[in-house]
């Protein structure tokens, strides 16, 4: 009950150090403006695609020297929408965010200090990368022209913002994901894959800015 | 529909944990005995069980843990299972270790943690009734007293639509507090196997 005051400072640097990175983005470096594109599709990604049936993670985000803790539970409901719910270990609950089935992105709560249009916009990619609730078929592949050709990209785009999917060349092992531009990288993010296909840990970073979320999933006793 | 069906389901299983209490009428008393047996009580050593309840969802997260409280501004609240989560409270002084930081500050810098501080202190010393930044009503059962607290700022308001601290009638000591958010979701912490009065180690409410 008591501690949910105890992230408020927290979250006021929170709010303005999201808000400054989106300004901080123009200025990320040239990443993806030699990729190119492959024949092909991105059936081989579907083996890779995390399942969420219902999960919990202990979370701990940092943003430009703050720190925030909390436990994130992932659920997909019968609806086959995805439940996003970010709590502090005391229970109080920081946001409520769904994904419906085709992707369309709804917020259900958010505490008044992070509800921020620039904020809600982040977290909502940020999670979209990760969920990879993208179907399939509307990923095309691309590889670079010289450099990095040990490496395969599978990339679909929204508007301005383009989500890679990062294989080894055989696209046999899932390296990370990436989100940018068609040019620039603004967030780099790594999944690691468990046999159930529930990621055992998910780190999320944003490039140039010091912004970094950690998932750690937490196994609950059977009792619970 | 399915949504609407489980939350009037949730709204009438709420319903239902007041259903048996009854107003109490004699509240001076209460107050007195109150004082009188938080006046004889030096420490509190006992487990926990919290229990989220996303009530859209049908989702319950439960953690477990052990409190502690020594007369009379010393609060050690540790979460072990599922997870680690370790909070502190010595005075005006607040730490919060979770896992792999440690986060130290003051209330005093708080307005807000300040006051929920306070409840958590009013609590245990059996004050809060005094406490101004809730309108109280108090029921009873065979058994326990329900004092229903309601957050009279807005600050507060927003977190929380009320909560309930439950008291034993035999020691006047926490047996479960309720929050309830707003969204109607709401959070229960269960107190068990209570010992009271035992000697707590300094090292407990230590911040360093």
């Amino acid at each position: 009950m008591t501690y949910s005051a105890l992230n408020k400072k927290s979250l006021n640097h929170l709010s303005i150090t999201i808000i400054a990175v989106l300004i901080l983005i123009s200025c990320a470096p040239k990443t993806y403006k030699n990729l190119q594109s492959l024949n092909g599709n991105a059936v081989c990604i579907s083996e890779f695609l995390p399942k969420y049936d219902r999960v919990l993670y202990r979370t701990t985000v940092d943003v430009a020297g703050n720190h925030l803790s909390g436990i994130l539970l992932i659920k997909e409901m019968p609806d086959s929408s995805t439940r996003l719910v970010f709590s502090n270990e005391a229970g109080f609950k920081f946001f409520d965010f769904e994904f419906s089935k085709t992707g369309d992105f709804k917020v259900y709560s958010i505490i008044r200090k992070m509800d921020k249009e620039s904020v809600k916009k982040t977290l909502k990619k940020d999670f979209q990368l990760i969920l990879m609730n993208k179907p399939v078929n509307h990923l095309s592949p691309y590889r670079f022209k010289a450099q990095k050709e040990d490496e395969k990209y599978y990339a679909y785009h929204e508007g301005k913002d383009y989500y890679y999917y990062i294989t080894n060349k055989d696209c046999t092992s899932l390296l990370r994901l990436e989100r940018g531009s068609s040019t620039k990288k603004v967030t780099e993010a790594i999944l690691q894959l468990q046999k159930d296909g529930v990621p055992e840990s998910i780190g999320i970073q944003h490039k140039n800015f010091n912004f970094e979320i950690i998932l750690k999933r937490i196994e609950e006793n059977a009792e619970q | 529909m399915r949504k609407y069906f489980l939350f009037i389901l949730f709204l009438i299983t709420a319903g239902s944990l007041f259903a048996q209490y009854k107003s109490v009428a004699d509240k001076s008393g209460f107050n007195s005995r109150f004082t009188v047996a938080s006046a004889k009580m030096n420490s509190i050593a006992s487990d926990f069980t919290q229990i989220k309840n996303l009530s859209l969802l049908s989702e319950k997260i439960t953690s477990k843990g052990k409190f502690y409280f020594q007369k009379d501004d010393k609060v050690r609240m540790e979460y072990i299972s599922p997870y680690q989560y370790l909070m502190v409270i010595n005075g005006p002084k607040v730490m919060v270790k979770d896992g792999e930081k440690t986060n130290t500050m003051s209330s005093k810098s708080n307005k807000m943690f300040q006051q929920i501080n306070q409840l958590m202190i009013d609590c245990m010393r059996g004050t809060i009734f005094e406490n101004k930044n809730f309108t109280t009503r108090l029921f009873e059962d065979g058994n326990t007293y329900l004092a229903e607290m309601t957050p009279v700022a807005s600050q507060m308001a927003n977190l929380f639509k009320k909560v309930n601290v439950i008291l034993r009638k035999s020691d006047f000591t926490v047996s479960q507090v309720q929050m309830f958010e707003p969204s109607g979701d709401y959070t229960s912490i269960n107190y068990s196997n209570q010992k009271l009065n035992t000697s707590l180690p300094n090292d407990l409410f230590s911040i360093k």
